[in-house]
């Protein structure tokens, strides 16, 4: 291993840590809350089973707001909010909040996206055969959408690394804070690189999973 | 069976049913045939309210479908099969699968799911594709796995929407002669849609004939078979030289 990465080891696996948990913690704000609000944006459109244009309309404006934000505003837009409901709005516990907010708005509208590709007529099938709209969502519309969902959620946890790289400004840490502290205000241009490379692979990794479960789970 | 009592049906500005009355008994093989545009799919959808009535009463099997609340009505689609065009299997879902979720919706217990699904499975002759998924079938295969899924909680009534349009000749046969069946052994009242005159005249026994959204007439008929589709080179070569085409050209 290169001298530099030695020397820096431990800071380097703290840092890993912290994109994990920030990362992470966006993931299960993305299932959690994204899919469901996806969903209902999907049931609630014009023609769906629960058409409410006054619902669709809300959900699809708030989406829309929050992710035309610059990141980095919406970062420091949300301090009072983080503040409120975390106790600070420093940390890698902080950062968490302006990146599940991020998260759910992204995962929500790739999930509606996902549902649309679901033919009108296995709905109807269902419908005709008596299904709720409970049932009409977790026994059809998620099995026949489910490796677009799985694909959706790939490139929304890249995107999830990709924002938690800037965390390092409500001091959220991370990799890509310390490839900026170290790697570059320090004119460590080595050690920079070597985080990059580090997040190169994670990505790699992110996206080669994704497209093998999602093959493996598509019998269309 | 079913009866419908001065239904209407808009789609916006367009009049797809205008105030149509119709009954269709108990037993029968009831075929709706008209041009595209006639109303035809909207009538049959009308059956099991996939589309509402704008106006008027639908009755199938003694319950006014019109007057339920939302959860009597899917109780009472659980009693209402349907088959369509498109087939709309669940890609994701095995032959069985495909099968055994309309029995989950009637929250038949998992154990005697299965004797159920293979019951239906053998009745349209696919009980050794039942961990096939349906881009593993063929087109009447596939309509074959739709007619199990719609007969799975013992239905009064098949509603088919298009049953055959998608199909080539032989599975056409293939297809009319298990809805005879149906109609036969288990006395399911069955409705047919289709454009097809050779379909509607080889099974119905009475047939609607619509047009521009209403009822031109019904008619009484004897159905005349399903006639066996002659495949073979030969046939084909009669049939194109019989109006004076040329062999070996």
């Amino acid at each position: 291993m290169p001298d530099i990465l030695v020397q820096y080891e431990a800071e380097i696996w703290v840092s890993i840590g912290e994109t994990f948990v920030m990362v992470g913690v966006s993931i299960l704000a993305a299932i959690l809350v994204g899919l469901p609000v996806g969903t209902l944006l999907f049931l609630c459109k014009k023609g769906q089973v629960l058409e409410n244009r006054f619902i669709f309309s809300t959900l699809n404006l708030l989406v829309n707001i929050t992710r035309s934000f610059p990141f980095l505003l919406l970062v420091v837009f949300l301090i009072p909010f983080t503040r409120l409901i975390i106790g600070t709005a420093i940390g890698t516990t902080a950062a968490t909040v302006p990146l599940s907010i991020i998260a759910i708005a992204h995962y929500s509208r790739l999930v509606e996206q996902s549902l649309l590709d679901v033919p009108r007529g296995v709905m109807e099938a269902a419908i005709s055969m008596g299904a709720s709209v409970k049932e009409v969502v977790f026994k059809f519309l998620y099995v026949e959408a489910r490796s677009g969902l799985v694909l959706g959620l790939t490139t929304s946890i890249i995107s999830f690394i990709s924002y938690s790289t800037i965390m390092g400004v409500v001091g959220g840490g991370g990799i890509g804070d310390f490839a900026i502290r170290y790697g570059y205000q320090q004119f460590k241009t080595e050690l920079m690189i070597y985080m990059i490379i580090i997040m190169v692979i994670l990505v790699q990794l992110i996206q080669f999973i994704g497209t093998t479960v999602s093959r493996v789970i598509d019998k269309r | 069976m079913i009866k419908l009592h001065n239904v209407s049906k808009s789609f916006s500005t367009f009049q797809a049913i205008k105030s149509v009355s119709l009954t269709i008994d108990k037993g029968e093989i009831h075929g709706i045939i008209g041009a595209s545009g006639a109303g035809k799919s909207t009538l049959l959808r009308l059956m099991n309210l996939l589309e509402m009535p704008d106006d008027g009463e639908v009755e199938v099997n003694g319950q006014r479908l019109t007057n339920l609340s939302s959860k009597e009505l899917r109780q009472a689609r659980k009693k209402i099969g349907m088959i369509f065009q498109h087939f709309n299997l669940v890609a994701n879902k095995t032959v069985y699968e495909n099968v055994a979720v309309s029995l989950e919706l009637a929250n038949i217990p998992k154990k005697e799911q299965k004797s159920r699904v293979l019951e239906c499975l053998q009745f349209v002759g696919l009980e050794n594709l039942i961990e096939q998924y349906p881009a593993q079938l063929s087109g009447g295969q596939k309509q074959r796995v739709a007619i199990a899924r719609a007969l799975a909680n013992n239905p009064q009534v098949l509603l088919c929407d298009e049953p055959t349009s998608s199909l080539d000749p032989n599975t056409t046969a293939e297809i009319l002669s298990v809805l005879e069946n149906i109609s036969k052994s288990l006395g399911v009242t069955i409705v047919i849609v289709s454009h097809e005159m050779e379909v509607i005249k080889s099974i119905c026994n009475r047939v609607t004939v619509m047009a521009a959204g209403e009822i031109y007439n019904t008619v009484l008929i004897e159905p005349k078979r399903i006639q066996n589709i002659n495949n073979s080179p030969s046939y084909f070569v009669e049939q194109l030289i019989k109006d004076g085409g040329k062999v070996n050209a």
